[in-house]
C-alpha cells in the first residue's frame, strides 16, 4: 500500500529523515545495547517510540499533502519505523538473520514418494572408470555463512524433540511395487552398452551365463543338513511294517542314500516317501500274496 | 530408511532384471533327428527317479515276486522316449551320430577342421 506522493514530497521526507536519523543515532546508542543484551527481535524496536522532531516532520508533511491527513501522517510514521529498523540492523552488521528466521521454520515433512525422488536425484547411477558411482556435486553447507558452524544460537534440530520426523520416516514399509518398477526403470535406463571385453564379461557373471571366478564347485547347492541328517535315516521308516520282505528292502534303500554324497536331505526324504506311497497302492496286492 | 529401502531396490533390479530374461536357449537344431533327441533327453530327465525307483524295485531278489511283475508293467507303461537308452549322443554342430568323441561332443570332421585351425585349446597334432 503506497502513499502517492508527488517528487517534491519524497525529497522532502528524505531529507526531514536524513536530519532526524542523525539525531536518533545519537539518542539510540544506549538504548540500541540495551536491546541486543535482551535479545533483539522485531516487536522491541517497534514498540520504541519516534523520535518526536521526526514525528513533526511527518504531521507537517502530511498536512502539506492534498488527501486525507490523519491517513497519510499515520502511513508515513509506519514507513519511517521501518527505514530505521532497516537502517539500525544494517549498521549493526546484521543484514539477513539466519538464524532468528530458521529457529522459526519447521521442519517441512514429505511424502516417501518425494522423498525417493529426491535420494534417486541424488543417488547417480553412472559408472565411472574406476567402477565408482560419480557422486552428484553438492553445494558445500559451509559456504553460506562465513563464520563457523559452532557459533551461534542453538537450533535445536537434533534433538529429542526432532525423533518425531525419523518415527514417521520408519513407518514406511518394504519397497512398494512402484518403488520396484521405478528401480527396475532406472535401472534399464542406465544400462550402457558394454564399452570392452571385460564389461561384456562383467555383465555375463551378472546375468549367470559366466561363472565366478575362482569357481566354487558348491555353486547352487545349498545343504545346511548335518551330516547325521543324511546318514542316520531310520526316522522315516516309521510308515513300513517293521517285518517282512518290505522292511528288508526299505533298509537297504536306506543304507544305499546314506552312502550317497550326491542327493540332498530332501532328495532322499522324497526318495524314501515315494515308496512308502507305492507300496500303500500296492496294499491289496501285498495282502493277497 | 526409504533411502535405504530404494537403494536396496535398485541393486535387486540390476541383479534381477537381466536374469529375468532367458539364458543361452537354442532355437537351432541341424535337423530333426536332432531335435528329437533333445525331446527324449529331455523327457529321460523329467522321467528319471521314477525309473530308478521302478527299476529299483524289480531288480532285486528280497520282494515278492508278483510286485515285481506288476512293476514291470507300469515300467512298460511309461511313454517310450522317457527310457535313456534311446539317447544318442549326436555332434553337437552337424548332427552326425556316428564317430563322435564325447569328450567334445562333435564328430570326428568337426573336430579336425577346428584343431587344425587352432580352435581347440590344448589339441595338438600328435607326432612321436
Amino acid at each position: 500500500m503506497k502513499v502517492e506522493v508527488s517528487y517534491r514530497k519524497k525529497l522532502q521526507q528524505l531529507k526531514a529523515s536524513e536530519n532526524k536519523k542523525q539525531a536518533v543515532n545519537k539518542l539510540e546508542g544506549p538504548d540500541s545495547e540495551s536491546s541486543m543484551r535482551q535479545g533483539i527481535t522485531e516487536n522491541t524496536q517497534r514498540d520504541k517510540p519516534l523520535n518526536p522532531e521526526l514525528v513533526k516532520a511527518a504531521s507537517a508533511v502530511a498536512s502539506s499533502l492534498p488527501r486525507n491527513k490523519k491517513q497519510t501522517e499515520s502511513e508515513l510514521l509506519a514507513q519511517l519505523r521501518r527505514h530505521e529498523e532497516t537502517t539500525d540492523e544494517q549498521k549493526k552488521g546484521r543484514t539477513i538473520n539466519i538464524r532468528n528466521v530458521i529457529s522459526e521454520m519447521t521442519v517441512k515433512r514429505q511424502s516417501p514418494a518425494q522423498w525417493g525422488a529426491r535420494i534417486s536425484s541424488r543417488i547417480s547411477l553412472q559408472l565411472d572408470e574406476d567402477g565408482q558411482r560419480i557422486r552428484p556435486e553438492r553445494s558445500s553447507t559451509q559456504s553460506m555463512d562465513s563464520r563457523s558452524l559452532k557459533v551461534g544460537k542453538r537450533l535445536n534440530i537434533f534433538t529429542k524433540a526432532s525423533t518425531e520426523p525419523e518415527h514417521a520416516l520408519k513407518t514406511v514399509s518394504s519397497p512398494t511395487i512402484w518403488d520396484l518398477e521405478f528401480a527396475k526403470e532406472v535401472a534399464a535406463v542406465t544400462a550402457q552398452p558394454p564399452r570392452n571385453g571385460f564389461e561384456e564379461m562383467i555383465q555375463w557373471t551378472k546375468e549367470g551365463i559366466l561363472w565366478e571366478f575362482p569357481i566354487d564347485n558348491e555353486v547352487g547347492m545349498e545343504d545346511d543338513a548335518e551330516f547325521h541328517e543324511h546318514i542316520f535315516l531310520e526316522k522315516h521308516l516309521e510308515g513300513f511294517p517293521k517285518e517282512g520282505p518290505i522292511r528288508h528292502f526299505m533298509e537297504l534303500v536306506i543304507c544305499g542314500l546314506s552312502k550317497n554324497p550326491y542327493l540332498s536331505v530332501k532328495q532322499k526324504v522324497e526318495h524314501i516317501e515315494w515308496f512308502q506311497k507305492y507300496f500303500e497302492e500296492k496294499k491289496e496286492l501285498l495282502q493277497e500274496i | 530408511m526409504a533411502a535405504a529401502a530404494l537403494c536396496w531396490a535398485l541393486r535387486a533390479a540390476r541383479q534381477v532384471l537381466p536374469l529375468s530374461c532367458p539364458r543361452q536357449v537354442r532355437s537351432y537344431h541341424v535337423d530333426w533327428r536332432m531335435l528329437r533327441d533333445v525331446k527324449r533327453r529331455k523327457m529321460a530327465y523329467e522321467y528319471a527317479d521314477e525309473r530308478l525307483r521302478i527299476n529299483a524295485i524289480r531288480k532285486n531278489s528280497i520282494l515278492p515276486k508278483e510286485l515285481q511283475e506288476v512293476a514291470d508293467k507300469e515300467i512298460a507303461a511309461l511313454p517310450r522316449d522317457s527310457c535313456p537308452v534311446r539317447i544318442r549322443n549326436r555332434c553337437v554342430l552337424t548332427s552326425r551320430p556316428r564317430g563322435v568323441k564325447r569328450r567334445w561332443r562333435l564328430s570326428r570332421i568337426v573336430f579336425r577342421h577346428f584343431a587344425d585351425h587352432a580352435q581347440m585349446s590344448g589339441v595338438q597334432r600328435a607326432m612321436w
